[in-house]
């Protein structure tokens, strides 16, 4: 044993320098979560500060959790922060003073009801929300009937979806999922049995690509929305509208951008938009390819763009 | 007796008229009664961490060096069987020695089945070690055994030198056992957001998180076995003249070596069942497989990854269980070292010879891709057969035990007023072990009172109250069945230990598939997971009744039905409420792994706060867990202690 | 010419419950200890072990006799009282002195042997000497030694296991032999094992003691054992001496009813000696010469078969004679 910690004593010792100087060969940290988006995001990241010469290394780490690790350095970048779940988070912490916003991925996070396509048929008043309550009946479960059964994300996601129903007079009830692996397996057997379901469904994501569907037409959101009751068809309530969709963001400790100057401007640098993300994801979850090879893909095809993030 | 029967009878009328009378929610914790707890410990915790010294070191300082002495191990393991000798740090590391090849990782593990019992042990240790290879899990399931193979190790350290101190010291044990109790009843989603802070983020804290989890046991264990020792061996060791350390290293420690093994068994298990959630900050491995492939609904990858951490259980439970047999029967071999160990120099001549050969020969280091075998075709195609030509059978099913059973008790607990229950409970407590236990049950009600938790303990109370009777409805049966003929109980017994080690999340998802999110989805997920023990003691209680009663029965004419109904199930009651109490302890401990199905329960919200990163929050809501947990088994424990008395008493 | 004294105490008191000073130093009385909740397990003993003695403690089972013996060798601490071994009270050693003491000068023997599983015969022998960190091969030399003493030669490698009681307790004597101890005891060593084989193992260890004439505390509640073994016997009952003399003089001369009630079963000849029955003078034609210490059960067949007076010696000097009906009257428990 001792003689193996000895090599690789040595063999740390007499590493060559790395391929182009950077401004220190400590690895930085970047978050891994438990969506296929992030991965891909993160391993991309990863790769082309690889590239840069820097060293990197992938910690698994939680959403939110992962905060107190960028504020204590022991995490520096996190790749996707979305505006719509983890805003408030990312306030907080940014608040301390030790967690950086380093800018918008490029990405933007859809969430909204969605349907599968074959409800179409069934309720035909659809996408426009005024024909929900129409097919409250389609949608209802034991439980639930005669209101519609809507399945909203996990409580922690927020969402406003009671407060919606109630401003916009749905007959509908919302019937939380703990997790989104929960939430795709319900519309999976819903959706191979072909039996209606409604739920909350956010992008860029795969199911979206896998199942043929269409997200409910809400009033569009504006912030008066959720702040001023007079604002829209319903002049007593907040929260008749739709969803907002939002920025996804990318945050890192603060002392990353002292310690990797040039790493922070390639993060800074990074974006991408929702379809080459939705199509990488889609090949990952979909067609079964890993996320290396597929990351790998993009770097061979995209060498101009991200040469250009590094450059700086 | 008769006037003990008048009041519960009176009670439970009492309370179903209450039940249908009042509405929900009529009569619970007011607002003003409740302290702000989370708030406190999260206050407290932040102390910890931010400014609590000894002297110039900062506690978390303290933290973070002990996390990096166990680093060390870990990384270590992590050489022998993942990454190999690497050059540079981070993604950018190049390999320079690889780490120990498939075949050598297979004949080891043959090697030490041989050394441990015998071949046939050895072979199914392989065995098992090339399905791994086969179906793909051969990196993943090193990289879980990396890490238990440290945490077993250090979970075993611990546990014997806290159960040494609390034999040697009796405060110390006075201490230890209401924080045992917690750490074995607290989920352990409460507990990982602290552990992140303090350790750092990373497999180490992951690791000592398994390490908490998985330690309890054996601290116990350690306790029990000691004491056992015969008071004989004791003096004996006096009479030696040996010093107290030599008597605990010399003696003890060897005389209680096979009951020791238990607890190691335990730590194994335990550390096994705790891969899922130490992968959800950071350990990576089999765990982290589970969850992605359902995240993708990969229902198959799900089930080869949870079923290969089985197949991982399986060889280290019965390697340890033949060592620990084994433990005191060697006899050493004469000559040099490497005639001594000739298994040891088997397993480093294979090693060596396929380290080098792998380098021309890829197939020896790594399985290749192209010979692996996957299942996952099957389970999904399966999952989807059922879910289209069985779904609607399923749904009246579920329909029909919500509607008649479910909804019903919900609305019965819901309803109950909170002076009732803490009545109720302390009553039961004083009837079944006296004034200490109507204190103990009267002051864990009201902790849950002022945590401003009701509901949620309501809720919780409801839905493990009915997988408990489900589990208990089910899992008796299948004990008698087991119990009843050697090949059903080999049969049965299988199937246990597999639901006992195959990870929930496994069936979690084919589960919502079936039966929609909600409450029956995770009262499913609660009864197959709390069934093993219903199933396990209730056989064992039943083989263990002593033949002369049986014969005595078959003597005086009884059928194998008078039998069993006369004779073994009286006899078999305390062994069945030991059963009922492990069922609860089980069906509490997979709440927060329901939440994710989206129950509304105090699991929940612990799920809540550790993804808020709300460390009071969690705590909160865990200890209020533990305090239901540590309430059912207190009563449940003095009822079957009761139970024994009276049969003892009578026969 | 009795020899000089090993092993003493004096007023020992061991009392179980929660306050055993105050009763022990009131003398208070089995009725009171009693009543008060409290365990009198050794009540005022006061007694003597010569050197090369074998003292054997009797009693129902609970009469305190394990207690006793574990006071005497300070295994469980008395309430009071003195014990002096070699003049030195034990009751005042300190831990070490305590450990030096068991090391090198005390030896036990347990009724379930008290082996050590996990290791063999021989490193169960050598066990007391590593304990004292000798080096291997000289504690497994002696081991070796003391393993023949037993005549368990060729058995060194086994494990208690696979070893018969009689065999397992032939080790535990040979472990509590090892380190040459000079007070030896043994609390109820064969009362593990079958009739046959307790008589078997009686014999051994009257062998061993012939050679090595330790100081000896022998515990037991079987008579018989006791008679055969003892020089001289303490009866206890309730944690309290009820006489102390030897196997003769409490067949013949019972303290009270209690040990008349123990001794009533025993055969007089296995107790009575010749020295007791022998007649004044020698008269002429004797048979042959037997010694006054010797049992009457032991020369019967000799005496009577002869059909002619022996005459009787101790030290050399003859001190009368006994015939055959005199042997013959004890025989049949009239005589004595
Ligand atoms: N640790 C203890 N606590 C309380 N009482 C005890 C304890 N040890 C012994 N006693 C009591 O002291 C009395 C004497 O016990 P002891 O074991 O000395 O009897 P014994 O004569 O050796 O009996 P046996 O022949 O069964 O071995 C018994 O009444 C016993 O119950
Ligand atoms: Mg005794």
């Amino acid at each position: 044993m001792k003689h193996l910690f000895l090599t690789t004593a040595l063999a740390l010792a007499l590493a060559a320098p790395a391929l182009a100087q950077v401004e220190s060969d400590d690895p930085i940290k970047l978050t891994l979560h438990d969506w296929t988006g992030q991965l891909i995001t993160t391993n991309l990241m990863a790769a082309v500060l690889e590239e840069a010469g820097y060293n990197v290394e992938l910690v698994q780490a939680d959403y939110l959790a992962q905060f107190a690790g960028l504020e204590t350095g022991d995490l520096h970048v996190a790749m996707e922060m979305w505006e719509t779940t983890g805003r408030d988070a990312m306030d907080a912490s940014i608040a301390t003073g030790n967690v950086v916003n380093l800018g918008e991925t490029g990405m933007k996070a859809i969430e909204e009801w969605w349907y599968p396509s074959y409800m179409k048929e069934k309720c035909p008043g659809l996408p426009d929300w005024t024909a929900l309550n129409d097919c409250a009946e389609l949608f209802a479960t034991a439980e639930t009937a005669p209101k519609g059964r809507y399945l909203g994300g996990p409580v922690t996601w927020g969402g406003f979806d009671e407060e919606r129903i109630a401003a916009l007079d749905l007959n509908y009830e919302v019937i939380h999922a703990g997790t989104d692996a929960a939430m795709f397996a319900e519309l999976e057997a819903a959706y191979q049995r072909q039996d209606p379901i409604l739920l909350w469904i956010y992008a860029p994501h795969w199911a979206p690509q896998k199942f043929q569907g269409e997200w409910v037409a809400f009033p569009p959101y504006e912030p008066a929305c959720y702040t001023d009751p007079a604002w829209g068809s319903n002049p007593d309530a907040t929260h008749d509208c739709g969803k907002p969709t939002g920025p996804i963001w990318k945050v890192a400790w603060k002392g990353f951008g002292e310690k990797w100057p040039g790493a922070a401007a390639a993060v800074t640098a990074f974006t991408i938009d929702n379809d080459t993300m939705g199509a990488m994801i889609a090949k990952v979850d979909l067609d079964g390819e890993s996320i290396e090879d597929v990351v790998d893909e993009w770097m061979d095809a995209n060498e101009a763009t991200w040469s250009a993030w590094i450059a700086q | 007796m008769m006037l003990w029967r008048g009041i519960w009878a009176l009670l439970a009328v009492a309370a179903l008229v209450l039940a249908v009378l009042l509405p929900e929610g009529w009569m619970w914790p007011a607002k003003e009664m409740q302290l702000p707890m989370a708030r406190w410990i999260s206050a407290g915790m932040k102390w910890l961490t931010d400014s609590a010294a000894i002297g110039p070191v900062s506690f978390k300082d303290l933290t973070r060096g002990f996390a990096a002495v166990v680093e060390a191990p870990y990384e270590a393991a992590r050489v022998l069987l993942v990454d190999g000798i690497t050059e540079g740090k981070g993604r950018r590391a190049a390999t320079i020695v690889p780490p120990l090849s498939w075949v050598a990782v297979t004949v080891a593990a043959v090697a030490l089945g041989h050394y441990a019992r015998d071949l046939m042990l050895g072979l199914l240790a392989g065995a098992l070690m090339i399905y791994l290879a086969v179906f793909g899990q051969w990196e993943s399931a090193m990289v879980t055994l990396a890490s238990i193979v440290i945490a077993v190790p250090m979970g075993v350290a611990g546990g014997l030198a806290l159960g040494i101190a609390g034999w040697r010291w009796k405060p110390v044990e006075r201490v230890l056992m209401p924080l045992l109790d917690l750490m074995q009843t607290i989920p352990t989603f409460a507990y990982l957001v602290p552990v992140l802070v303090l350790f750092g983020f990373g497999p180490v804290a992951a690791l000592l998180a398994t390490v908490i989890y998985a330690m309890p046991p054996m601290v116990r264990v350690t306790l029990v076995a000691l004491r056992a020792v015969p008071a004989e061996i004791m003096d004996f060791a006096a009479m030696a003249g040996c010093t107290p350390g030599q008597r605990m290293r010399k003696v003890m420690l060897p005389v209680a070596l096979p009951d020791l093994m238990v607890g190691v068994n335990q730590v194994i298990m335990l550390s096994l069942n705790m891969v899922i959630i130490a992968s959800m900050i950071g350990a990576g491995g089999l765990g982290a497989d589970v969850l992605e492939s359902l995240r993708r609904l990969n229902i198959g990858g799900g089930i080869e990854a949870g079923l290969a951490i089985t197949a991982l259980a399986v060889v280290l439970d019965r390697l340890g269980q033949a060592l620990a047999e084994r433990a005191g029967g060697r006899q050493a071999l004469q000559g040099p070292w490497w005639r001594r160990h000739p298994r040891l120099v088997l397993v480093l001549a294979v090693a060596l010879a396929t380290g080098l050969l792998g380098l021309v020969l890829p197939a020896v280091q790594d399985w290749p891709k192209g010979w692996t075998v996957t299942t996952k075709g099957f389970w999904s195609g399966l999952m989807e057969w059922i879910n289209v030509n069985y779904f609607d059978q399923l749904e009246t099913f579920r329909v029909w035990m919500l509607e008649h059973l479910m909804l019903p008790v919900k609305r019965f607990f819901f309803a109950l007023p909170w002076p009732f229950v803490l009545a109720v409970l302390a009553l039961a407590g004083w009837r079944l072990g006296g004034w200490r236990l109507s204190a103990l049950a009267a002051a864990l009600c009201l902790f849950v009172a002022v945590t401003g938790l009701w509901e949620q303990a309501m809720m919780t109370l409801y839905l493990c109250g009915i997988s408990v009777l489900v589990a208990m409805a089910i899992g008796v049966p299948l004990g008698i069945w087991a119990a009843s003929s050697p090949s059903a109980g080999r049969g049965i017994g299988g199937v246990v230990d597999t639901l006992q080690t195959l990870p929930s999340f496994v069936y979690l998802i084919p589960v919502v598939m079936l039966f929609r999110v909600g409450d029956f989805s995770a009262m499913v997920a609660v009864v197959l997971f709390a069934l093993v023990p219903a199933v396990k003691y209730t056989a064992h209680g039943l083989r263990s009744v002593p033949a002369e009663l049986i014969e005595a029965g078959v003597v005086s004419g009884a059928t194998r039905g008078q039998i069993l109904r006369k004779i073994r199930l009286p006899m078999a009651v305390p062994m069945i409420l030991l059963g009922l109490n492990q069922t609860i302890l089980l069906a509490l401990s997979m709440l927060v792994i329901t939440a994710l199905v989206g129950t509304r329960d105090l699991g929940q919200e612990v799920y809540i706060a550790l993804t808020k990163a709300d460390v009071g929050r969690g705590l909160v809501a865990g200890l209020s867990i533990a305090a239901i947990a540590i309430l059912a088994d207190r009563l449940i424990g003095a009822a079957a202690k009761g139970a024994r008395e009276r049969l003892e008493g009578a026969g | 010419m009795t020899p000089p004294v090993k092993l003493a105490c004096r007023h020992v008191w061991k009392v179980y419950g929660p306050h055993p000073e105050r009763l022990a130093a009131a003398g208070a009385d089995l009725d009171a200890i009693r009543a008060s909740g409290h365990v009198g397990a050794v009540r005022d003993v006061s007694l003597e072990v010569g050197e090369g003695e074998i003292f054997v403690i009797m009693g129902l089972s609970g009469s305190g006799k394990s207690t006793l013996v574990r006071c005497l060798s300070r295994l469980v601490e008395p309430t009071s009282g003195e014990i002096l071994y070699d003049g030195e009270d034990l009751l005042k050693a300190s831990p070490a002195r305590m450990i030096e003491i068991r090391r090198h000068r005390m030896g036990m023997v347990f009724q379930n042997f008290a082996l050590l599983p996990h290791l063999t015969v021989l490193e169960n022998v050598a066990f007391p000497l590593e304990v004292q960190g000798l080096a291997r091969e000289a504690r497994e030399a002696r081991a070796r030694e003391v393993v023949a003493l037993v005549g368990l030669q060729g058995r060194e490698r086994h494990f208690p296991r696979q070893l018969s009681g009689g065999q397992q307790q032939r080790v535990g004597i040979a472990r509590s032999l090892a380190v040459e101890p000079d007070l030896w005891f043994l609390d109820e060593p064969f009362s593990a094992l079958d009739p046959l084989i307790r008589r078997e193992m009686q014999d051994e260890f009257l062998r061993i003691q012939r050679q090595l004439k330790k100081t000896i505390v022998f515990i037991t509640h079987d008579f018989d054992e006791a008679i055969r073994l003892a020089d001289r016997i303490a009866i206890m009952k309730d944690g309290a001496l009820v006489q102390v003399a030897s196997p003769e003089d409490l067949v013949l001369a019972p303290a009270d009813d209690y040990v008349r009630a123990f001794t009533a079963h025993v055969a007089r000849a296995k107790v009575v000696t010749l020295g007791r029955i022998a007649a004044a003078g020698v008269p002429e034609g004797i048979a042959g010469t037997l010694p006054a210490a010797a049992r009457v059960e032991d020369v019967a067949e000799q005496v009577v078969a002869a059909n002619a007076p022996f005459a009787v010696e101790r030290d050399g000097q003859a001190v009368g004679h006994v015939t055959p009906a005199a042997v013959i009257a004890v025989l049949v428990g009239r005589g004595g």
